[in-house]
């Protein structure tokens, strides 16, 4: 695994973890205009690198559309990842 | 009569009252912060802090 290929791994965790936190925010706060507009800018940004990262490195989730042959298989397993070295 | 509380009704104690105060989203870490921190909202950050074992069962963390 690249650096790139983690460098991305990484930032799809971070905005993954924003979204999980604006959008329990939003639960609460549904008419926080701002906090709204801040969980959508960073839903645009988390749609743009799946795909980013699904076209470089095959599917990271096993809903998506795979090129020949299936790609979701392919290393290294999550737990493989060494992500001590950024 | 309900022995765990030791409700006591001459008395009129008051039962305990959980008061929540409503956060209102001000300032937010950036996403790199925010997934060390464990949180998005400075205002809920709060790491932990290991105080001296004061020699008895737990600790404070505050």
């Amino acid at each position: 695994m690249d650096r790139e290929q983690k460098r991305l791994l990484k930032e799809i965790m971070e905005i993954s973890f924003v979204l999980v936190e604006t959008s329990l925010y939003l639960d609460t706060h549904p008419n926080d205009q701002r906090a709204l507009s801040l969980h959508n800018t960073y839903s645009q940004k988390y749609s743009e690198l799946i795909s980013q990262y699904e076209n470089r490195y095959g599917l990271i989730t096993n809903t998506g559309i795979s090129g020949y042959p299936w790609n979701y298989i392919n290393d290294p397993w999550p737990w493989e990842i060494n992500f001590d070295i950024s | 009569m309900n022995k765990t509380y030791h409700y006591d009704k001459e008395n009129e104690w008051i039962l305990a009252r959980a008061y929540v105060p409503f956060q209102i989203m001000n300032q937010v870490f950036s996403p790199n912060e925010a997934l060390k921190n464990g949180t998005l909202f400075p205002e809920l950050y709060r790491p932990y802090e290991l105080k001296p074992n004061k020699g008895y069962g737990g600790a404070y963390y505050g």
